[in-house]
């Protein structure tokens, strides 16, 4: 067993796998300091002698360089499908995703899951090879074959050495144009897929990422399910189903083939044209074209309550309320805001909650990144006793950002690790097609991250500080998911800033639906 | 300063942009058409992670791994004090210690640690195991000098200048920790139970890492300088300098900023000798799931020993892929299983081979143990093919590589290989462990490994629903 000191899967994600193709990053905007000159003489330092402190004050730093991120390159295949291609030499890998922009915020309200279900059933037989042949023979080459989607997109993705690739990507290319839909495999994956649906509703964690959208956009909208569907839905959907979603959301006319790695145009024109993606073309049939879901519905402050068993160690919290689109020109300083509230260790709701208060292992803040209007959310597990001193905190956190911004230190701090993100984005081929899978996703250029990274190294303190209303608590949706009797006293007894009140408790299901009153 | 091996320099030029050598040869996989002879004739891929590797004058060993193909720098502390190391009554203190190598010092006040760096663009993280407490902090190139000055600071007066505040406060946030990963997460209570089950009690991996509670509230400001002052000296630690940096800069940093910290005498690690299981340890956790869970645990060989390797290949053989011996058996075949992992646990003074599985609705645990039982009886009765073994190889290898794109993964790797093997370069030579496996010897490792009459059999069954859950309209039937 291993302990880590943070938590890194919730909290400190943000758009940080950023990647582009611009010129040089503006002038720093850090202070200029001058060299360093505490640590690094010439030559070796004789024992350091007798003195008040034989470590020297804190060393100060060179100033920042720029950085040039290495461009991708666009271009279209013979089958009409574009390709971004960044070659990395550093290590014998490739990576390729092949991305839709057709997701589960385009499921139909009857079958939820179905985007999520269809990318699954992708490698489960496919060509000429069965199930078992397909997982065999990824295997034997070494490589890695994921299928999967997200609320903007449906994605395959393929890791392997240089040496298979060719081989391996025969393969993948089967996947994506021609899989079997087969109605066997069809039973064994969708049975499975009900029961994790089921196993869902155990996990704290599970149930928030649930219920949390479900509250603040409906239950039933687009952006409003999970990704993976619903127990109730999931029975609605069969391998017709499946099939003709594919059809409909899965075809060349607007994929986008992300490839990195250690790979050359001309053999990612080669292996494309010699494999099942040569002869992919888009079917006569309707397709499915990108989703803009509307923004959350505006409303005033409420508080969510999910049940959980009396005994439960810990609640989550949540403060949930509409965030911005991607492509909104606000977006990337938001990110800024949202890295000093809630995106690194020294955020001001985990230096709150985690190291003033010790209620937490850690709180965190994002952004969604989502093509039509997102969500912001906070988020932390505190122990159930501190379920309400935890809450009011957040909201005194929120608040205090949404009315005074940030503080100059911040910004300072914010901007140095935007421009350190932007440098470690490009260590791992996998990361790196991930993101830009994303961006074309999104419906954005293969550039959006170093542009991005530009204005936001522009940003002033005063701009950010008016965008900063967007984490203003007061209209929010409040989700506990905790121990009802142990939460609720705790939440009576607890000042919100500005006067506000809390609302009377919505009591909520694990799947993400209001409990009817008795 | 003492330069102990600079042997491997010569590569660094070469491989000035790619700071890692692969070198693979053409296909190895196999066809349906030609099998196992072509593999074996095809020569192993090397790889080769440049480094030097010094020990200073008060025994820290510092190692230096050159890649200037972004301007990033990774700083890795690795200190050999793990959980084994615990006194009675302090379970979960290495790791509560590791948490308060955060707290700050005189020169460095509370909170100013993560705050410098992150000002700097600079993040950090640490984790604490059985064995060993590792540090690391990522960062541009720039910032090398303030990271190396934050860590010599606390590697001198982290101890000295610990208080009950301090304390408080990240035992808080550990006892958190221990709520959120293990207590409520489904089927997390096995980590903390599976260990007591294992060894006997007085065994140095008896108790789990992240200790009990009343361990953790019980820790003192005292336990903490003690501590401090026996496993955090140099001579106990070394470290690791990986990315984009001028070595001679970082050396001539180093000895100025760790070359006063007093060497010390490092007190015995507890003795632990691997245990013999007598028989079948049976218990049942019950607890807030919707589905059973079968755990079935073996000891097994430890790290880098003989048959360490095979442990991991039979993981790989038993569970990876849809071909593999249990999820074939027990969820594709069959509906027994809705997700099934087998893993070698690697430690030091011995390891682990843990199997678990996660029963279908409806199924009985009874069954599904049977049903691995017998695909365990068929990996000691018979070797497996060559092709079989071949493709666990080559799925190992490819996750090897691929983790080592990351600079501070590949500053990691030499330090375990460092604080295991005593040699930095050990890469190659842990590869070709797994290149030696053979289905003999992987047969004869299984033998004396899976022994049905020494092993554990834990079981997680649900909590009985005293009242059906309320439900909206999209509720579980």
């Amino acid at each position: 067993m291993r302990l880590d000191r943070r938590l890194t899967a919730f909290i400190f994600t943000g758009a940080f796998l950023v990647i582009g193709c611009e010129e040089n990053l503006p002038a720093p905007v850090v202070p200029t300091t001058p060299p360093p000159t505490a640590s690094a003489p010439g030559t070796p330092a004789p024992l350091p002698p007798a003195g008040p402190d034989t470590l020297g004050p804190k060393p100060t730093l060179a100033p920042p360089k720029a950085f040039d991120p290495p461009a991708p390159q666009v271009f279209t295949a013979a089958n009409g499908m574009t390709v971004w291609l960044l070659e990395r030499r550093a290590l014998p890998l490739v990576a390729v995703t092949l991305a839709i922009p057709i997701g589960s915020a385009a499921d139909p309200k009857e079958t939820q899951g179905l985007a999520w279900i269809t990318a699954s059933m992708l490698d489960e037989g496919a060509g000429t090879r069965s199930a078992v042949q397909i997982s065999t023979a990824i295997d034997d080459l070494g490589g890695s074959l994921a299928t999967g989607a997200t609320a903007d997109g449906s994605f395959a993705n393929l890791s392997v050495l240089k040496k298979s690739f060719s081989s391996a990507f025969k393969i993948f290319s089967d996947v994506v144009a021609r899989p079997k839909l087969n109605a066997k495999e069809w039973k064994r994956v969708s049975d499975l897929w009900k029961n994790d649906l089921k196993k869902r509703a155990s996990d704290a964690d599970d149930v928030a990422r649930v219920v949390a959208p479900a509250a603040l956009f409906g239950s039933d909208t687009p952006y409003g399910h999970p990704a993976d569907g619903r127990t109730a839905t999931a029975e609605k959907i069969n391998l017709d189903t499946v099939k003709a979603f594919y059809a409909s959301a899965w075809r060349p006319d607007q994929a986008t083939l992300v490839v990195a790695g250690d790979i050359t145009k001309d053999e990612v024109l080669k292996a494309i044209s010699d494999g099942a993606l040569k002869a992919w073309k888009a079917p006569t049939t309707p397709k499915l074209t990108p989703v803009v879901p509307p923004p959350p519905p505006a409303g005033s402050l409420r508080l969510v309550l999910v049940d959980r068993p009396a005994d439960a160690a810990q609640s989550v919290i949540a403060v949930v309320r509409e965030g911005v689109a991607a492509n909104d020109p606000k977006a990337p300083l938001l990110d800024l805001v949202n890295t000093a509230l809630g995106g690194s260790f020294t955020s001001r709701l985990n230096q709150n909650l985690r190291e003033e208060h010790g209620w937490t292992y850690g709180a965190g803040s994002r952004f969604a990144e989502t093509r039509g209007t997102g969500s912001f959310t906070a988020r932390a597990s505190v122990v159930t006793e501190a379920t309400g001193p935890a809450l009011e905190q957040m909201l005194l956190e929120l608040n205090k950002m949404a009315s005074s911004g940030l503080s100059e230190d911040e910004v300072s701090k914010v901007l140095a690790q935007d421009r350190a993100d932007l440098v470690q984005s490009y260590e791992g081929v996998g990361g790196i097609v991930g993101r830009l899978a994303k961006l074309s996703m999104l419906g954005l250029p293969p550039e959006f991250d170093a542009a991005a990274s530009r204005a936001r190294q522009q940003a002033t303190r005063a701009r950010l500080g008016e965008l900063a209303s967007a984490v203003d608590p007061k209209a929010t949706t409040i989700l506990i998911v905790g121990p009802r009797a142990a939460v609720l006293p705790q939440l009576a007894a607890i000042k919100l800033p500005g006067g506000l009140k809390l609302p009377a408790p919505e009591l909520w299901d694990a799947e993400g639906y209001l409990i009817p009153a008795k | 300063m003492r330069l102990a091996s600079n042997a491997r320099r010569a590569g660094a030029l070469m491989l000035a942009s790619a700071a890692l050598a692969v070198t693979i040869p053409a296909a190895t996989a196999p066809t349906k058409a030609a099998p196992a002879a072509k593999k074996a004739a095809a020569p192993p891929p090397k790889v080769d992670i440049p480094f030097t590797k010094e020990i200073l004058s008060n025994g820290l060993t510092v190692i230096f791994h050159e890649d200037h193909a972004l301007p990033l720098v990774t700083v890795d502390l690795l200190v050999k004090v793990g959980s084994r190391h615990e006194e009675a009554r302090r379970t979960g203190f290495a790791h509560l210690f590791e948490h308060l190598m955060f707290m700050g010092t005189a020169r460095v006040p509370t909170k100013m640690f993560d705050a410098w760096m992150e000002t700097e663009g600079g993040w950090n993280n640490a984790s604490t195991g059985e064995d060993r407490t590792e540090y690391y902090d990522v960062g541009p190139a720039r910032a090398l000098p303030l990271l190396l000055w934050l860590e010599a600071d606390r590697f001198a007066s982290l101890g000295k200048e610990m208080n009950a505040d301090k304390l408080k406060a990240q035992r808080d946030v550990v006892r958190n920790e221990r709520r959120q990963t293990s207590e409520n997460k489904p089927y997390g209570k096995v980590e903390l139970r599976l260990p007591e089950l294992l060894y006997p009690e007085g065994h140095p991996y008896h108790h789990p890492v992240i200790g009990s509670h009343e361990d953790l509230e019980a820790a003192t400001v005292p336990d903490v300088k003690a501590f401090f002052e026996h496993f955090y000296v140099p001579n106990n630690v070394s470290l690791v300098v990986a990315g984009d940096f001028e070595p001679q800069l970082a050396r001539a940093s180093i000895q100025a900023l760790f070359g006063s910290l007093p060497r010390a005498t490092v007190p015995p690690a507890p003795v632990g000798v691997q245990p013999k299981l007598s028989g079948v340890v049976r218990e049942t956790i019950v607890d807030n799931v919707e589905l059973p869970k079968t755990i079935i645990a073996y000891h097994s060989p430890a790290h880098f020993a003989p048959g360490d390797a095979e442990m991991d290949l039979a993981g790989v053989i038993l569970e990876h892929g849809k071909a593999s011996r249990l999820y074939k058996a027990l969820v594709y075949d069959r509906t027994l299983a809705q997700e099934v992992t087998a893993t070698q646990y690697s430690q030091d003074l011995g390891s682990y081979f843990g199997i678990e599985a996660i029963a279908q609705p409806g199924v009985k645990l009874e069954d599904l143990e049977a049903a691995i039982d017998a695909e365990v009886a068929k990996l000691v009765d018979k070797p497996v093919s060559a092709e079989e073994l071949q493709r666990a190889k080559n799925q190992y290898e490819t996750s090897f590589v691929s983790r080592l794109q990351s600079v501070s993964a590949r500053a990691a790797l030499l330090n375990r290989y460092e604080a295991g093997k005593g040699d930095p370069g050990f890469a190659e030579k842990d590869l070709q462990r797994y290149r030696d496996v053979t289905s003999a010897s992987l047969q004869a490792v299984m033998k004396s490994v899976l022994d049905p009459a020494a092993r554990v059999v834990l079981r997680v069954v649900p909590k009985p629903k005293d009242a059906a859950p309320a439900s909206g309209k999209g509720g579980a039937p």
